[in-house]
Order: C-alpha cells, then structure tokens, then sequence
C-alpha cells in the first residue's frame, strides 16, 4: 500500500474516471463511439470553461463564487444586444466585457478593499443576478437568432465541435499561461506562499486581481458560448453549473499535482463528470438515481486521493485567510 | 478510519453504483421510452412525466424519466445524449423547443419521434400537447369579474418567465381593458427563482398590507402561488367569499382547498396534465407502433385539450375519496 500511495494520489481520481468509463462501455457500447465522445465533449465546454476560469483565482488562493451568475449576466448582455439587431462581434465584445468587468471588480474588491474573496464574490454574485433579471425583467430572450452568432457554438470543424475547439483554446491558453510564463509562475507563488512571494518581489495583490478577472473573463465567455449555443438568454442559466465547476477544480487538484489547481487536472475532471452524467443518461437510469451516482463518485474519488494525500492540502488550500 | 475501511467503504460505494446501473440497463428492451421533464420539483413537469411514465409502463415499454432540473444547457445536453442511445420515442414535458431547436432536428433526422406537452411548436417534433392557454386565461378572468359582478378592485400575482402564466396575465388584461369597472389597484411579479415561494409571500404581504382591506378578488397566474397567498390570507383571518379568488392549473391539493371551508381559494382552471401526459404515450403507441399517420391525431402543430373550470359547483366531482 506505501508504494501505491504516490501513484493513487496522482492519479486516483483519474483510474476512478476510467472505471466509470469501462463500466458505461460495459452496459452501453454506444458510450465508447467517437460520436459520443464528441457529444461528451462538446457537452464539457461550458463546465470546462468556467471551471479554468475557477482554476486561474483559485491558483491565487482566491474563491469566486460568482461565476455563475456572471456567466448568466454575459449571456443576458450578449442576448439582449443580439435580439435587439446588434451584430454578433458588438455583442460578443460586450459579452465578454462583462465578465471581465465583473472579474476585476471582484479583484478590486478583494485586493483594495480586503473583502475576502468568499464574501466579496457572493456580493457579486447576488449583483450580476439582480442586473440580468433587471435587464430581461424575468423573461428570457429567445428567438431564432442570426447564424453569424449562433455560430460560435453550433456546428463543427474537422468532425469536432466548435465548443470542443473553445475549450481547447481556453485549456491552451490556461495551461501556457500557468505553466510556460513569468506570470503563471507569480500566479502559482502567490497562491501557494503569499508572504514569501510578496518579500520576493512578486505583486501578489496585483496577481490576486489578475486571477479573478481572468476568472470573470472564463465566466463571461462561458455566458456568450451559452447564449449562441441556446439561441436564448435568461438569469440564471448557468446557475446549474455553479457546483460542477467547484467540483471539477476540486476533483482536479487530486490529480497530476495533488493539492495544486492546475489545468490539466480541472479538464480530465471536468470530462469525467459530463461523461458519467451522459453515461447515466444512455442506461437509462433514472433521474434520481444520476443524482445519488454522480454524488457518490465524487466522493469516491477523492476519497481515494485524498486518504492517500492526506487532508491537508485541502484544507489549506479551502482556509481562505483575508488578503494582506 | 483506517485505510481498509475506507477502501471498503468507497468500493462499496461503486460497486453500488455498478449494480444499480446494470439493472437499469437490463431493463431497457423492447420498445424504449424516454421523458424529459425540464424541471421535476415543478409539480405541473413531474404530473406530467409521471403520467407518461406511468402509461409507458402500462403498455410494457421500457420507460426513462430524466429531469433537466430547470436548467437550459442541461435540458439540450440530455436531449442530445438520449439521441444518441436511439430511444424508440421521446416525450418532452414543458421543454423549451427554440432552445433546444438543434437537438430536436437531429433527433428527427436520426428518425427518433418526439412528442412535446405544453413546451410550444417545433417543426422538427410530431406535435405539442396544449390547453389553449388564451382560453385558459379568458375563463379565469372572466369567472373572477363574473362573482365581482365586474366591479371592484383586484389584486394580481404575476409570472411572466413563462409563456404559459404569462400569456394568462396577458389576457386578464384585454378583459380589464373591456371591462373599466374592475381596477388593479395593486400588482406583485414574481420572479423566477428557486425560493420563488417567499418572493410571492413577501410581495403579496405588502400589497395585501396596502390594500387588504379595499380587495374584492385576488388573481394568481398558477396554482402555487394561489396556496402561498391563501396561507396569509388564512393567518390574517379573511373568511372564504370575502375575495373573489381565482388561480389556475388545477390539481389534489388545488381542489382540496376549494371545497374546504377554511381556504380562501374559490376556483381554478384545471389543466388536464395527467391526460396530457398519457395522452402523448397513446398518441406514440398509434403512430410508432400502430402506424397509422399523425394526421389521424391531429393535422397541425398542436394537440389541443380541453380544461376545466372547477369551482364550489362542480369541485366534488375531482375530489378522491
């Protein structure tokens, strides 16, 4: 069991993920085709982009609550625009902007005010619900908008989805930038020993700040890929994927860097969590029973990680202190 | 806990998981029905689900019922993943098909027949299930001024987030416009949350703590709303017939609190969604299995049926024993 150790808390979760899949394909071998690998992940993107978004505060040692709810908020700016015959790039660029803007509000907040980004992030959260519910006044806009829009999310290149490729852009980017760059380096110490980075030259606020907006940007482009995907926008609609992205981070720091959020773990978890939710829909089992299964595979695989990780990466990686 | 313990426990855990998963599998055979129900804590989705199921069940199918728990992605991706287990037919309950107009065609052109209830037109499914919500509205409106003897002042709860309640609300409004007697003189709308009861319950408490005393009726746009404002009107102790009260959508606990004294609830317009719902499992079972054409059922987009006026007069007939 000692030498096992190391390698279940590298890759615990990850042999959890294939035992779920080896066990859909056993029951279903349609879950196995390329065509459903496809739908799998086209069916990520939205959950993978918000969760790398998380990723890139949490990698600062900051939450963001609100990503949700600014999702939506994007998704409500972008579809208003859009229904009222604005073109796809102003309403796009607007989409975006609104993520971004609330990001660095967040991070304002956190690093100028020394809110902690528990609070802080709730705080916006209850805003950005409150203005999208202002903006549609609780009636989401739908139609069937222009394709030079709906574009962005419908259709596919070379077989694969375009929200396939969006996610694979954003996990790019997020994996560059934490992994191959001064920044990403600055990000990770600020994260993992604020004081010593801070005496070290590094910016921490300011990396602080850059996270969380880099975190509203995730949540932003998440909102416009929803809207374009849905051809629809209402408050709220991606609050659904709120604990999902939570847990993909979290399941994603029991594997490849234990303890650590890092991108390649946030994607495999994001992955395997919409492969069991598709691989529960194709055996047909009932709803109630998705629920209880999902919940009890995720305990079991960090149960598996984390007993041989032991806890306290987590903790204190969870023990958010106030900002200094 | 010790290590083996733990592995005891999370094997467990999946082997749980593995058994129940096999079972569902083993019982999909033969002809394979699918309902998705865009939100199962709505009662009005789960009647409706429940009563395909139910009926799927009856006629030996293999029934799924999958809930996309309110939520639009969600409810696009299940669609999707279920085309891909090629079920032999598909029941969507108050689905969303503009939304989910890319998943609904592909399902068309892999062959898999759709029936929507109360979700709206889709060229891409065989058609949807309605109560005419116009007709729905315009009973409602016109019982309520009819016992006002179209004159006083309402009260309204509101819900425009849906299509249903609002084209209700809208309707009520061409009936005031036509009849100047009766007056809003206060309106609450509720907004579409999941503690969407206590936004009814503390905006009804301030427009009743406004004008309470100067209300002849009370309009809800849905059922559910009608008990939350019935509840505060029962602990203010208003007295049945005081207000006009009308809602709609109909149901057990709906046509209990008509017949019982105590409630404040006169009326509603009951939605027939168990029919509805048993109703698209028959209409599945004469085209898919029985082949006859779908013009047999109906010739347009829609399958209208009827609701129901249920008052004092008639209510003891819906009541169970």
């Amino acid at each position: 069991m000692t030498a096992l150790r190391p390698f279940l808390a590298t890759y615990g979760t990850a042999l959890a993920g294939l035992a779920v899949v080896v066990v859909f394909a056993l029951l279903k071998p349609v879950f196995l085709t390329p065509a459903n690998f496809a739908i799998i992940l086209k069916e990520t993107a939205f959950l993978g982009i918000l969760s790398l978004g998380f990723t890139l505060a949490l990698v600062t040692a900051e939450l963001d609550l609100s990503i949700a709810e600014v999702a939506s908020l994007s998704a409500v700016v972008t579809g208003a625009l859009v229904h009222a015959g604005f073109g796809a790039t102003v309403a796009v660029a607007a989409g975006l902007s609104t993520g971004l803007v609330c990001g660095a509000a967040n991070g304002l907040v956190v690093t100028r005010l020394r809110v902690p980004s528990l609070i802080a992030t709730l705080g916006m959260a209850a805003i950005a619900k409150g203005l999208g519910f202002m903006i549609t006044q609780g009636v989401a806009f739908v139609g069937r908008w222009p394709v030079s829009f709906t574009g962005l999310a419908r259709g596919s290149i070379f077989g694969l989805s375009n929200l396939a490729w969006w996610l694979a852009g954003t996990a790019a980017a997020c994996w560059v930038l934490l992994d191959w760059t001064r920044i990403g380096a600055h990000l990770r110490a600020t994260g993992e020993a604020e004081e010593a980075a801070r005496l070290a030259g590094v910016a921490t606020g300011r990396m602080k700040r850059a996270g969380l907006t880099m975190c509203g940007l995730g949540a932003g482009l998440t909102g416009v890929l929803l809207a374009a995907s849905l051809s629809s926008a209402a408050p709220n609609m991606a609050g659904d994927h709120f604990l999902y992205a939570i847990a993909a981070v979290l399941l994603g720091m029991t594997m490849f860097e234990p303890g650590r959020p890092n991108v390649p773990g946030t994607l495999v978890a994001a992955f395997s969590l919409k492969a069991l939710g598709n691989g529960l829909v194709l055996v047909g089992a009932a709803y109630y029973v998705q629920d209880i299964v999902l919940g009890l595979v995720i305990v079991a695989s960090v149960a598996l990680s984390a007993g041989a990780l032991g806890r306290a990466a987590f903790v204190e990686k969870l023990n958010f202190k106030r900002p200094s | 806990m010790n290590e083996i313990t733990r592995r005891d426990l999370v094997g467990g855990a999946l082997a749980l998981s593995t058994v129940g998963l096999a079972g569902t599998a083993a019982a999909a055979a033969g002809f394979e029905l699918a309902v998705v129900a865009f939100q199962m804590s709505s009662e009005t989705h789960a009647r409706v689900a429940n009563a395909a199921a139910a009926a799927g069940k009856a006629k030996g199918w293999s029934t799924t019922i999958l809930n996309s728990e309110g939520s639009l992605p969600k409810h696009a991706e299940q669609l999707e993943t279920l085309i891909q287990s090629k079920p032999s037919a598909i029941i969507v309950a108050m689905g969303k098909p503009v939304e989910a107009e890319e998943q609904l065609k592909k399902a068309k052109d892999a062959g898999i027949p759709v029936v929507m209830v109360m979700s709206g037109a889709s060229p891409h499914i065989l058609f949807d299930i309605e109560a005419n919500e116009y007709k729905v509205g315009a009973e409602a409106a016109l019982w309520l001024l009819g016992q006002m003897g179209f004159q006083g002042k309402i009260l309204t709860e509101r819900f425009d987030g849906n299509v249903g309640t609002r084209i209700r609300g809208r309707v009520l409004d061409a009936v005031l416009a036509e009849n100047t007697g009766v007056k809003v003189v206060g309106s609450h709308a509720m907004a579409r949350t999941q503690s969407w009861r206590d936004d009814v319950r503390q905006g009804m408490q301030t427009q009743l703590l406004q004008h309470g005393t100067e209300i002849d009726g009370l309009w809800a746009s849905f059922d559910g709303q009608a008990f939350v404002i019935d509840d505060i009107l029962k602990a203010q102790g208003v007295k049945k017939g005081q207000i006009k009260f009308v809602s709609i959508d109909g149901g057990a606990e709906t046509f209990r609190r008509i017949a019982d004294p105590d409630s404040l609830l006169m009326a509603t317009v009951a939605i027939p969604f168990e029919a509805m719902g048993s109703g698209a499992v028959e209409a599945l079972d004469r085209i898919v299995v029985k082949k006859e054409a779908k013009a047999a059922i109906t010739a347009g987009p829609y399958l209208f049926m009827d609701a129901t006026l249920v008052d004092a007069v008639n209510v003891a007939q819906f009541l169970k024993p």
